[in-house]
């Protein structure tokens, strides 16, 4: 067994300021790097002191990898990198680096709020640690530095959110980040390929929670706001800038259209525009339904939400509105909030996580009266729901994922202790992780005999210990192939089929006209007798001998005409 | 305690004891703890826990932790702790019997609850607080909490074995306080038994085999010595460095880093470092003995040390240079010259630098003598000593460690690069054991500082990157292979060649830096962060480029650079990367604000097509280069260096249309970014009396402030804010400000001259916006708001003292639109306003009662103990699932 050493440097077994230390191979990656809202203090952060301790950040960290764009899992990046002063690559998916700004400012803007808010970084800062990030693409296989690899996968949970797997050399670590294994208005589900990686480091925020279906809380959701809306009340939604707010705005604008309301939608500080544009740009990352119809109709594309100005708040009649910032603490939610909070026909809906001593978390809470600035008290009479709309995968997804990589080990992150060790015995006992003494297992390794002391390692280890080079071992096949055409041609046609049959695996064209699936290397030469036949030279290594079997066969059954 | 909050406290401590109520907030907690810790410093924590007995009854349940969760059960423990920290207070806790009961054996200790780690990390924050006064000692030594603090130092928690060493160092701390004032000489064998048993257990660790106990009780030390400084330290480590010495003997030398940190910490002790008591024997002889990555940050501090043996210095220096010494050797074109002992040597090294000669390298053995000139490089930098190992073997048996190992090497000659100047490293101390010590007032970097070496290597790393260098070794072929396109080397390269911009040298290693500034700037191989560093070390060169003596800004190969770099500059502009476009729009701002007046830089720049592609720029997809466009028409403008020759009948035709496109920026972009740039620019433009704001100023602010005051971006409102500023202080003057030219209402100025004055400002609206935003939801625009009202208040004092209490029908109107607006209601414009209303109205307006209510912010209500109080009451037994659902 390598040894991968995991360090939480946050939200080990909380929720907030996601930050996760692996040391794998001799490579250090930090995964995420989240603040916690819920302070306003050094406590925000995580603590980085544990890495800044091994010298220099940039030389320690051999990168750092972002999920997606939530704050708790990149709030204190530009903090990181501008302040605390990270240098190297910052990897994220394009979605994830064209929203975290966004969200960062949004940030931002709340800490400027806040009176002796010291230590908090600026808007330059935010651009240049953006100016770090290497963005990826879904499936990619980016190679960090000769030895450091590493893939994302799709998480759903909001837009360009992803898995990551880190590779090095055999040993690998998957990272899940937030997930969602059920498709939701906007966005599908999780997905991994069979990855085996040594270990599977995954969230567990409902570890013991089955979730009732979410079409219910949408069903809810959508009618309490149509009876506000039906009894002349006005209904106020606080949201962040960008995120759930999308699906919500989906969510209302087809039921406004199938139900041919009237009233007005409004959705505050000019971001829908620039939504929009990132989930028309951003369309590949949304669910199926959403790319077919997007042709026919934009789905981003919102007949009755318009944008909102601010004296709209005052015209009489019902409406919906859409305003920042999420907790109500101050800016344009709050101001709305306490124009209308005296009104018991007025309706609030929070859709999110409030921290203690914002106005959300108080009516949440139940509290009725708030005491405001220079002491003036406010009666809430206005309805207050709490829905929660967080796309997180439940103990029956969670244990999908484990089921669809196949790791060796699970380690359970961003959650309760308590649901977790809950959630371990369900893993174990359905996957039977734990060594099983009375199991026979099959091990490849080397056994070094040195100094009377015996040890197992894995072959890599033993070739670097030994000073050995290695000898690959290779199976060879040839396929023959009725073409008449051009070797490089036949070559182009066996990638375009195989990257159209193979959707999981990383099929490559390279400039040398030969093509590779993994360690699969093919091959097209002239026949020496038939110019109307080529042969296919397959050759692979014992580790892809599933793989390579499969493929020979596939290709001895021909190429589709079509190919090309 | 407020007493509103006294009256809630014994409903929430009745909430925490209730093992059925689950407690909201995971911050609530420590919110608490934060709270009751202020209390206790501010006052007597007896009388606290007298006046609100709940207190009491509250940590009861911690005898019964089964039932508590591991969140409570810590925060009783910790609650415990910061109240039994004063002596009253903790003979008070003693008398019930409750401090044994908490942290002895009959408590969590042991059972189920200590599996948590939150409970084992709360057990060690509670004693750590604790821990204050003799009885405290007495107690930690008869509840044998001192072994469990020991086996906890091993915790598979990383930050409870973290927090068990430092409650360690505490404990040791406290119990030598009193005996060790009178008698610092003591031997530790008549120490108190406490920190007898603790040195102890730090002996035992020390001679363990294991890596991780070794690492444990060199982190220990190492805290202890960065924290207390009394005498006893003193003592303490002459009784432990034979033991510390002990594990340089060992092979590989366990547990090196931490070994570094405390030597490093016992050097910078004033008590150690006064009398080094074998110290500089040891830091000599784990320089030697530990690889160049694990000895590069001990030579840093080391050379960063206030009090230092000159030799040590040198040695250390020589273990920092000794990577970059091989890079120059594996391709210097004269390797093997005469005096060296082959290919690759001391003096290949030499012949580059500025000071050194070959025939003063042939001369020098391995250890200076005094009185001898300087080197380039101190002496032992490449095998002058025994010790040091062959670099070259070290950067060689990997790509990895050879990449490493440079990184490190120019960021901590970085570091050092900064520092003041220097004596003399390697000129005294005859290499021998123990040198005088170097007292200096600060931190130096060593002298002579090779600076022209360290330049020529940066180059020659940088080539090696790039593939334009030569090797002439094995070595250098290895390290081409190596470096061949190394993001991460060029990276740290080029901020070290940034750095050195400071220094001086020959001007042919001048040439040669910005020659290989302006192929990273040209290759289409450099990737956008090496091109943002490449800009940087750049502007840093060209800024301390020296000027010339017959006047002009610049000297002339930095002029011809600059010419050079011109035509580079669009292709960047014309990049695909967003990011490689805004460094080189930031590049362009800076080069032109600093030679924007320069005549061979504005005629290159002019002949370029660089102006015309950031005015393209300016409709870019990429919001952050919209507003770095911005920035860069701006000062262009400013320059006069954005017109492209126009027609003679329209000289003024490109001025015009950049005013106007930047208004479109700011009224139609949809990103904040742009706009801020916009409002940014234009203030600039206001207080340069840019010509074209100056045509017609009050027209240009009217239309400035219509868009800004309507923008849903809180900065642009507020820049909109600075903007009407600027204008109010160019109008009335400054508020000290003692221009002749400024139009300042004299102190007992009639009527119609104020009206006057004021008049601009209506017709701009500016008391509209102002008014209007002084209750703006985001706080910092009404702050801003309030701060110009203020200023305006100051200038107008005289006039409304004259005036008396004004109520005219405007002056109502005025009040009622203010009320509305406070009460959230936006509705229309005020329109026309008559200057005296507005006066009027500055006067009945608090201004100063708005300003501290602005002072105090959200954080009033958030961040008040009531308020958490009341919303932990409110919480309570309405959890779900909204707990974890952050986001």
């Amino acid at each position: 067994m390598p040894e991968i050493r995991v360090t939480p440097l946050g939200a080990g077994q909380d929720v907030g300021r996601s930050c996760i230390l692996v040391s794998i191979g001799g490579k250090n990656v930090m995964l995420d790097c989240g603040m916690h809202m819920g302070f306003n203090d050094d406590r925000r952060f995580p603590d980085f002191s544990y890495i800044t301790r091994n010298g220099r950040l940039t030389d320690f960290l051999d990168c750092v990898i972002i999920s997606h764009f939530h704050l708790d899992h990149c709030g204190a990046l530009p903090y990181f990198s501008e302040m605390v002063g990270y240098d190297g690559p910052i990897y994220m998916t394009h979605p994830t680096q064209a929203i975290c700004p966004i969200l960062l400012e949004d940030y931002r803007k709340i800490a400027v709020d806040k009176k002796g808010e010291a230590n908090f970084f600026t808007s330059q800062m935010i651009k240049d640690c953006m100016k770090k990030v290497v963005a990826v693409h879904l499936h990619q296989t980016v190679q960090v530095d000769d030895e450091l690899e590493i893939k994302a996968y799709y998480a759903g949970h909001v837009l360009g959110a992803a898995m990551f797997q880190i590779k090095v050399g055999s040993e690998s670590v998957v990272y899940t980040g937030d997930y969602n294994m059920t498709p939701d208005r906007h966005l599908g589900a999780a997905w991994i390929d069979k990855c085996r990686p040594n270990l599977l480091i995954t969230e567990s925020t409902y570890a013991t929670t089955i979730r009732d279906s979410k079409r219910c809380r949408e069903r809810d959701f959508l009618k309490k706001v149509h009876e506000a809306v039906e009894r002349g009340g006005k209904v106020l939604i606080p949201v962040f800038a960008l995120g759930r707010a999308q699906e919500l705005c989906i969510l209302l604008e087809t039921f406004w259209e199938r139900m041919n309301l009237k009233a007005p939608i409004y959705f505050s500080t000019g971001l829908t525009e620039k939504a929009n544009h990132y989930y028309k740009l951003f369309i590949t990352w949304t669910n199926q339904k959403i790319r077919k119809t997007f042709v026919q109709r934009n789905m981003f594309e919102f007949k009755h939400i318009k944008a909102f100005d601010r004296a709209f708040a005052d015209n009489p009649g019902p409406m919906v509105v859409f305003a920042t910032p999420g907790m109500l603490h101050a800016g344009q939610s709050l101001q709305i909030f306490r124009k209308w909070a005296g009104n018991e026909k007025n309706m609030v809906i929070m859709p999110g996580y409030c921290v203690q001593g914002t106005v959300g978390h108080k009516i949440l809470s139940g509290q009725r009266k708030l005491e405001m600035e220079g002491r003036q008290v406010l009666e809430v009479k206005m309805q207050v729901e709490y829905m929660s709309f967080s796309a997180h995968a439940d103990a029956k997804g969670i244990m999908q994922l484990v089921g669809q990589a196949e790791p060796e080990n699970v380690l359970l992150v961003h959650g309760e202790a308590k649901k977790m060790e809950f959630l371990k015995q369900k893993i174990e006992q359905e996957f039977r992780l734990l060594p099983d003494a009375k199991k026979p297992r099959l091990l490849h390794g080397t056994l070094i005999m040195k100094d009377s002391n015996f040890r197992l390692v894995s072959s890599e280890q033993a070739l670097k210990e030994l000073g050995l080079a290695e000898h690959q071992l290779r199976f060879t096949c040839r396929v023959h192939l009725h073409d008449p055409r051009k070797e490089q041609e036949t070559a182009l046609r066996v990638y375009s089929h195989l990257k159209s049959v193979l959707k999981d695996h990383c099929v490559q064209h390279l400039p040398d006209g030969s093509v590779t699936v993994e360690s699969i290397l093919i091959q097209a030469a002239a026949h020496s007798e038939d110019p109307g036949t080529k042969v296919l030279l397959v050759s692979w290594t014992y580790q892809d001998e599933e793989l390579g079997s499969y493929l020979t066969s596939l290709l001895k059954k021909g190429l589709p005409q079509g190919a090309t | 305690m407020d007493p509103e909050c006294s009256q809630l406290l014994p409903a929430l401590c009745a909430v925490l004891a209730d093992p059925r109520q689950p407690v909201a907030d995971d911050t609530c907690l420590e919110k608490l703890l934060d709270w009751f810790k202020t209390i206790a410093d501010a006052g007597s924590s007896l009388l606290l826990l007298q006046e609100n007995p709940c207190l009491v009854t509250l940590l009861c349940p911690v005898l019964k932790p089964q039932d508590l969760s591991p969140r409570v059960l810590a925060f009783l423990l910790r609650l415990a702790g910061i109240l039994a920290a004063q002596e009253d207070c903790f003979q008070h806790l003693q008398q019930g019997d409750l401090l044994p009961r908490l942290f002895g054996e009959a408590g969590p200790l042991g059972g189920a609850a200590w599996t948590a780690p939150t409970v084992r990390s709360g057990w060690i924050q509670g004693l750590c607080s604790l821990t204050q006064h003799p009885s405290a000692l007495c107690f930690l030594a008869h509840s044998g909490a001192v072994d469990t603090i020991f086996s906890l130092q091993g915790d598979s928690s990383l930050f409870v074995a973290s927090a068990a060493g430092q409650l360690l160092v505490h404990i040791l701390g406290l119990s030598m306080q009193a005996p060790a004032e009178g008698h610092p000489s003591l031997q530790p064998a008549h120490w108190p038994a406490c920190a007898q048993k603790i040195v102890g257990h730090i002996e035992e660790s020390l001679r363990a085999t294991a890596t991780p106990q070794v690492t444990q009780a060199l982190n220990v030390l190492t805290t202890m010595f960065s924290h207390c400084h009394d005498p006893w330290t003193q003592v303490l480590w002459v009784h432990l460095s034979p033991l510390v010495a002990c594990l340089l003997e060992k092979d590989p030398v366990p547990a090196a880093h931490s070994l570094v940190d405390l030597l490093l910490s016992v050097a910078r002790s004033p008590v150690l470092s006064s009398s080094s008591c074998g110290l500089w024997d040891t830091l000599a002889q784990t320089l030697s003995r530990l690889r160049a990555s694990q000895a590069g940050p001990l030579a840093l501090g080391i050379l960063k040390l206030q009090e230092c043996p000159k030799a040590l210095r040198a040695q250390a220096f020589a273990v920092l240079l000794q990577p970059l010494t091989c890079v120059l050797e594996a391709t210097t074109q004269a390797p093997g010259l005469p005096g060296s002992s082959g290919p690759g040597l001391q003096c290949g090294v030499a012949a580059i630098g500025p000071v050194a000669s070959s025939e003063a390298c042939a001369g020098r053995g391995g250890d200076p003598t005094d009185g001898e000139l300087p080197l380039a490089w101190p002496p032992g930098s490449v095998g002058g000593t025994a010790d040091a190992p062959l670099t070259a073997g070290m950067l060689l048996p990997s790509k990895a460690a050879c990449v490493g190992l440079l990184c490190q090497t120019l960021a901590h000659l970085e570091l050092l690069q900064p520092l003041v100047s220097g004596a003399p490293a390697c000129g005294g101390g005859g290499g021998a054991w123990p040198a005088p010590t170097l007292p200096l007032s600060q931190p130096q970097r060593p002298s002579p500082w090779p600076w022209a070496p360290l330049l020529s290597a940066a180059v020659t790393i940088l080539r090696l990157c790039n593939g334009s260098a030569t090797p002439t070794s094995d070595t250098g072929t290895h390290l081409c292979a190596f470096l061949a396109g190394c993001v991460r080397v060029q990276r740290a390269a080029l901020d070290f060649l940034g750095t050195l911009s400071q220094g001086t040298g020959p001007q042919e290693l001048v040439t040669q830096v910005f020659a290989i500034l302006l192929e990273y700037l040209t290759s289409p191989d450099s990737s956008p962060t090496v091109l943002k560093k490449a800009f940087q070390a750049t502007l840093q060169w060209l800024q301390s480029s020296p000027k010339p003596s017959g006047g002009g800004d610049l000297e002339p190969h930095a002029q011809l650079f600059l010419r050079e770099l011109l035509p580079v500059l669009p292709k960047r502009l014309c990049s695909p990367c967003w990011d490689v476009r805004d460094s080189g729009l930031e590049f362009l701002t800076q080069t032109v604000r600093r030679w924007g007046g320069q005549a061979g830089f504005r005629h290159a720049l002019l002949a370029s097509e660089v102006p015309e592609l950031t005015e393209q720029l300016l409709r870019d997809p990429e919001s952050y280069v919209r507003a770095s466009a911005v920035a860069a028409m701006g000062q262009l403008s400013s320059r006069g260096l954005h017109i492209i020759p126009a027609s003679p009948g329209h000289p003024g035709a490109q001025q015009k249309s950049l005013l106007e496109e930047l208004l479109h920026i700011l009224s139609t972009d949809s990103e904040g970014f742009p706009r801020r740039a916009v409002m940014q620019v234009f203030t600039q433009w206001l207080r340069d009396s840019h010509a074209d704001v100056a045509a017609d100023t009050e027209h240009f602010v009217a239309r400035v402030l219509r868009v800004a005051s309507q923008d849903l971006d809180w900065e642009v409102r507020a820049q909109g804010l600075e903007l009407a500023l600027v204008f109010l202080e160019q109008t009335l003057g400054q508020p000290s400000s003692s221009c002749p030219y400024a139009m300042t209402p004299p102190a007992a100025a009639p009527p119609s001259l104020v009206a006057q004055a004021l008049q601009p400002f209506c017709r701009v609206q500016l008391f509209d916006f102002a008014f209007r935003a002084l209750f703006d939801c985001d706080r910092p625009v009404a702050q801003k708001s309030c701060d110009l009202l203020l200023f305006l208040r100051a200038k107008t004092a005289s006039y409304s003292d004259q005036q008396g209490s004004s109520s005219g029908p405007d002056v109502a109107s005025l009040e009622a639109a203010l009320q509305r607006w406070q009460a959230g209601d936006q509705g229309q414009p005020l329109g026309d306003l008559e200057p005296e209303a507005v006066v009027a109205v500055l006067r009945s307006l608090d201004l100063e009662g708005l300003r501290g209510a602005l002072a105090e912010s959200s954080d009033h209500a958030e961040q008040s103990p009531l308020s958490l109080l009341q919303d932990m009451l409110a919480t309570a037994g309405i959890l779900g699932e909204n707990e974890a659902d952050c986001y």
